[in-house]
Formats: structure tokens, sequence, C-alpha cells
């Protein structure tokens, strides 16, 4: 290791106060921001709350031995939520000392921001798309797999590539769960970026009997409902629409649907697992006890990246090894301590 | 009257349209009115049909046009049971040849012989147009025993028992996933001169039959048709679509009009032909619909039918879809051109804007 850890803490925390400045001045980026992400403008607010500036000790000891220890990172950003460079910097800072980052072409302004507001000698922005051109001994990718495969293939020889994908999240509600308040803290998770980070939950799993997943799915459409005016949904891309009427006219067949102007919860009381796309759509179906969900979920197991729960046992029992658990609400803020992705 | 007693009487109207285009003979009756008979009996039997028809507003009852039906997608089919009859009553059970999070998409069939009937009149009219049957028919894929739940298999055999000279293990040449060389170049090296051959192929096995030829020429007798069916779907090498007629074209000694391309669904018991042999004026790439079949390119949102020229998300209504779904809503882009439609391949996903995993990346191209 050719730092201390310590010295590698203090890297990171550099960055943590960037990130705090950063969100200090968030409305002057907020016009950006709404016309990269299509978010809303109270859709860009919620997401700023899951951008990193405050972490425990433990949580840093923790990323700092997650991000290894190379002589040069390169951090490619090509699809992710906006707040997302935060951590790729931090794990990258964390395993180097000498970091350069290619912001996502269509969402630079999180990344350039950051980099402006570290005033770290050891971060710099760089707009070379050719990673075969990129001196460094270990690359960063954060995007969809062909893309990851796509750096793996033009990096370097002796380059070491890490790819980070994409993924989703899925809640699982308990046997005691109080319906209404988790339907309103799943209703965040779920409208945080539009629904277009690999920590939304897509799916929700009612453990209890058809009734029981019937009674969240409306309880979860009254929420978005109720969340919509308050944070409205931001434009969807014409393919998006398309594939949203798809599943919304499957679950219609399938099961129930209940459709609201920016939201739709669809509910299938059959063996089905029609995943819905991005832009708050949620499909909700049931399990009969808690041994059974894993079962549910096993067709999409490899995908999960975050389990939600109310119940913070049961969130880490149906969590793959490689996957998160979370408390409902909170499945869009995990701590600094490594990779969000971690598979 | 049952509604065994109802399916059979609008499998009986579906089978007359087929008959009447066998003959030459007008429609027996407006394509409008047994599909608005359809979606009637559906409603009463699918459940899930009744429940899209009242999500979207629609009374089945009131359904006058078949436009005004609501389609079903086809992730329908795999999620959920879409037949109007008890299931021990299904005699046909086709699935999809990917699998959706574990799921293949699932046609069960009452009465095959709609089916078998639309797909041998439109196939002997688009595909066999002209030939002298019986005829040598080469099957470059599996049989139906060997893949009983596909209806390629299905369609395939039924061309082969229809219109060749007999079936025997000298019809198929997939055998156990893998093409059986040897015996296919015995056979085509056989066949008489002037007997024209019809190869059933899809365009992966067609891709892996050049790929196993190795260069080699294997000419079929002048006047022979090649059928070009279906995508790659992660199976082989893909090959774009011109320079595989192409290399069909020159490798197996057929005219470039004679590779003819069909286009057709699990979900549906209908299929889609290029016209190239019927019509000589028909163009490569547009494929022409049965009487008793339309394709619409609907807007992917609104599902309104867009002008003929724009691309679309193709609707497809099939009136021998008697027990299932007349109307399917499917992921395939197309445009409406004179003579026909293009078919430009599945909708591409949505571009990514975030983390969060796309449909077709979850698939893995299924």
């Amino acid at each position: 290791m050719s730092r201390s850890r310590g010295e590698r803490v203090s890297d990171v925390r550099r960055l943590m106060a960037a990130a705090r400045a950063v969100y200090a001045r968030r409305a002057s980026l907020e016009a950006d921001l709404v016309r990269s992400t299509g978010l809303s403008p109270q859709g860009v607010e919620l997401g700023f709350m899951s951008l990193e500036r405050d972490a425990t000790d433990d949580e840093l000891a923790s990323l700092v031995e997650a991000a290894g220890d190379a002589r040069h990172v390169h951090v490619v950003l090509s699809a992710n939520v906006f707040v997302a460079p935060m951590r790729a910097l931090a794990l990258a800072r964390a395993a180097a000392p000498r970091v350069t980052v290619r912001p996502s072409p269509r969402d630079p302004v999180i990344a350039r921001a950051l980099v402006e507001a570290a005033g770290d000698d050891g971060i710099s922005l760089v707009e070379e798309r050719d990673v075969g051109a990129i001196d460094a001994d270990a690359i960063h990718v954060y995007g969809r797999d062909v893309t990851i495969a796509e750096v793996s293939a033009r990096a370097r020889s002796g380059t070491v590539v890490l790819g980070h994908g994409a993924g989703l999240g899925i809640a699982v509600i308990s046997p005691g769960a109080d319906l209404c308040a988790s339907a309103a803290a799943l209703s965040l998770d779920v409208a945080a970026f539009d629904q277009r980070g690999c920590l939304s939950p897509r799916v929700a799993v009612v453990v209890g009997d058809a009734e029981r997943a019937s009674s969240f799915a409306a309880a979860l459409d009254a929420a978005l409902t109720d969340l919509g005016p308050r944070i409205p949904r931001g434009t969807l891309l014409d393919a998006e629409r398309g594939e949203a009427v798809h599943w919304c006219d499957t679950l219609a067949f399938a099961g129930r649907l209940w459709r609201g102007p920016q939201h739709a919860v669809g509910l299938d009381p059959g063996t089905g697992l029609a995943i819905p796309p991005t832009g708050r759509h949620v499909l909700v179906v049931s399990s009969d006890d808690r041994a059974g969900v894993a079962a549910r979920i096993a067709p999409i197991r490899s995908a999960i990246v975050i389990a939600g729960s109310d119940d913070p046992s049961l969130a880490q029992a149906v969590a793959p090894a490689h996957a998160r658990a979370a408390r409902l609400g909170a499945m869009q803020r995990p701590p600094l301590d490594g990779p969000v992705d971690r598979r | 009257m049952s509604s065994r007693a109802e399916s059979d009487a609008l499998h009986a109207r579906a089978r007359a349209f087929v008959l009447a285009f066998e003959r030459g003979a007008p429609m027996p009756e407006p394509f409008d009115g047994l599909a608005a008979d359809l979606a009637r009996y559906q409603a009463r039997h699918v459940h899930g049909y009744a429940r899209l028809c009242a999500a979207r507003g629609v009374d089945p009852e009131a359904i006058t046009r078949a436009v005004e039906a609501p389609a079903v997608p086809t992730d329908a089919f795999k999620v959920s049971s879409v037949f109007a009859f008890d299931p021990p009553d299904a005699t046909t059970t086709f699935c999809t040849s990917g699998t959706t999070l574990g799921a293949r998409g699932t046609h069960r069939m009452r009465d095959v012989t709609t089916y078998d009937a639309a797909a041998l009149a439109f196939g002997r009219a688009l595909l066999a147009h002209g030939l002298a049957l019986p005829a040598a028919v080469i099957v470059v894929g599996p049989s139906d025993a060997e893949a009983p739940d596909s209806s390629l298999a299905h369609m395939n055999a039924t061309f082969a028992r229809a219109w060749g000279e007999a079936e025997s293990e000298a019809t198929y040449f997939v055998r156990g996933g893998e093409i059986a060389m040897p015996a296919l170049r015995e056979r085509v090296t056989a066949l008489p001169a002037n007997t024209p051959a019809i190869v059933l192929a899809t365009s992966f096995a067609l891709v892996h039959l050049l790929d196993a030829m190795g260069g080699e020429r294997l000419p079929l007798p002048a006047g022979s048709r090649v059928m070009l069916t279906g995508g790659y779907k992660g199976k082989s090498r893909e090959v774009e679509a011109g320079a595989l007629r192409r290399a069909v074209s020159d490798e197996l000694g057929v005219a470039p009009r004679n590779v003819i391309g069909e286009y057709g669904m699990t979900e549906l018991s209908s299929q889609f032909w290029e016209a190239t042999v019927a019509r000589a004026d028909a163009p490569q790439g547009v494929y022409v619909e049965p009487p008793w079949a339309r394709v619409v390119a609907v807007h992917p949102e609104t599902l309104a039918p867009v002008p003929d020229g724009q691309i679309g998300i193709a609707r497809i209504e099939d009136l021998a879809n008697v027990d299932s779904a007349f109307a399917i809503l499917s992921q395939d882009r197309v445009r409406r051109v004179p003579g026909g439609f293009e078919l430009l391949g599945r909708a591409p996903g949505a571009p990514p804007r975030g983390c969060s995993i796309a449909l077709d990346e979850m698939l893995g191209g299924a």
C-alpha cells in the first residue's frame, strides 16, 4: 500500500467536504440537472438527498478496504444516477493517488462540480473516450454490461477493469408490516431518480396471501398518487413510455393494475414476474411465508443490488449475498462504505 | 350455446376464410364481423381479456370493428393463461424459444386444425407457389417429435406431410441440436435435377449450415425455394439479412427471389410471407398478410394506428387465434408500405439514463 490508510481516508473526507459544498449550491445546478436527467426540479432535490456528505469512521475504513490499491485509477461514468460520481470518485481516490475521470457525456454536472469543489491535485477530469489511450493500472467503469465489455476489450494489456453494472432493488413487506407506512416509505425509494437507479425498487414481495398483496398494492398506489404533486415525475423517453404501456396492459391482463397519472402499480396474483420498466412502475407479488420469498425472486436474483424491508432482519435474510439490505425509505441512501453494487 | 360449441362455430368461420382464399372466392364475411365476435367470445372465456378490456375502458359487447378490441401484449403469454377452455382440453401447447425470467411464453390450443389449414393455405400460395407437389421438403430444423412445443417445428412438419413425398429421416436435418451435414449433403445431391425442393430453415440454422459447408456449394435443383425465418437470439453468429440471403443464394444455387422470408410468432396461428415468388413485382423485405390476418403499425404509447410509411409497433389481428387472443401486441417494429409491411426488428429498449437494469439486458436478449 503506497499511501497509509489515514491518507486515503483524508482524501475521501476531502471529497465529502466537496460534496457538502456542491449540495450547498445545488440550486445553481438544478437547471442543468433537470435538462440532463429528465427529472423534475423536485425530483432533482430528492435525488440530492442521496449525495453522500457524511460517513462514520467505520464506514470509511470499510470503503478504503474495499477500494483496493492502485497507482492510477481511471473512472468511466457512462450511465448512472446523477449523484453517483461521488461514490465513484471516493472509491477511486481511496484506491489511488492519481484519479482521472471521464464524466458521462450526457450528465457531467455533478462530476465536474465535485472535482472543482474538491480542489484535489490527485483528481482530474479528462474527455478522452478511448480507454486504450489511458495509462492507468485500473479502470473503474460504471454502465451497462455492454459498456463494461467494450471497456474491457479496449483497455491496455495489464489494466485491471472493475465493472459496476446495472441492477435493481426489491422490497419485501414483512408479515407484521403496517401496509400504509411501508407503502409511504417505499414510494420515496421508487420516486427517487424516477426509478432509474440500480437501488430503485421495481418489485415488492408481500409476505402473506393475495389479498394482503392487493391491499399493499392499493396502499402503494395511494402513496405514489400522494407523492406525485409534491415530487412530480420528470419526462420519460418515448421508448420508456412504450415499455410502460406494454407492461401496464400485461399486468391489467394478468392481474390488476392501479394506474396513476405519474405511476402504475401492478399486482400479479400468479407466479409470473413481469419486471416493470423504470418511471415509477412497481410489480407487487405475494409469498405465503418468509421462506418463499427467495424462490419468488430467484429469476432476478443476480440483478438484485439491494433488498429493502420494513423489517431489517427480513431484508438481510432475503438479500442475495452480493446485495445490500436497507430499511424501506432508505434504499437510495446506503452508507459510504464501498461500492453500491457489490456483485 | 356451450363455450365449446361457440368455439367450434368460430373455428368454422375462421376456416371459411381459409377455404375461400384457397378457392379464390370472396371472403365469406367481413373481417370486422368475425373479429368482433372473437373479441366478445374471448372476453367471456379468457378472464384476463375481460380485465384488459375493462382497464382500457372497452365494452366487448360494443365492439364492432377489429381495431376497437384491445390487443393482448405478448408478455401476457409468459406470465398468465391465455386460453378460453379448460386446461385438460388443450391438444397442443407451443412455447416461445426464449425464456423471460424463467418463464416461456405459452400458447395452448384446443383445436389445431385451423392453425394447420391457415398455414398450409398461405404457405402454399407464397412459398410453394407454382410448384408441382409433392416435392422434396428438407427441414433444416428438428422434427416436431424432437421439438413438440415448437410452433415452427409444427409448421414445418405440417408442410412436410402435406407437400413432401414421404416424411422420413430424409426430411429433418437437425438432430440432437446438430446439423446432420453428411445426411443433408447426401439428400441434396440425390435430388433429381428437374424437381424443385423446398428447404425450411431459420436464419441461425442457415448460418450454421453455411458454416458447416465451409465454402462448399451444395446446389439445389432449379426452381427450389428456401424459407428463411426468425432471428438469432444468441444462437449463432449474426449475419446481416441481405448477406445471408446472398450467401444462401450463392451456395445453395437458389435464385435470390426464391429465398423467401417468413414472419410468425408462437402467440399467433397465422404467418406472413414475402411475396417474391408469387408476384413478380413484390420487393424483398415486404411481408404480406392472408385475408384472415392483419398487421397494424401502432404508436407504442397511444396504440393508435400510425400512418402508412411510419414506424410503429406491430399489432397483429389474427382471426385464426380463436381460443386465445385474436389481437396481439408484439414488441416488433413494423412499417406499412405498398403491398404489405416491413419488419424492422424488436423495439430497442430505452436508452440508459441511469443504472437501473434495462429489461432487455435482464432478459439477455431472449
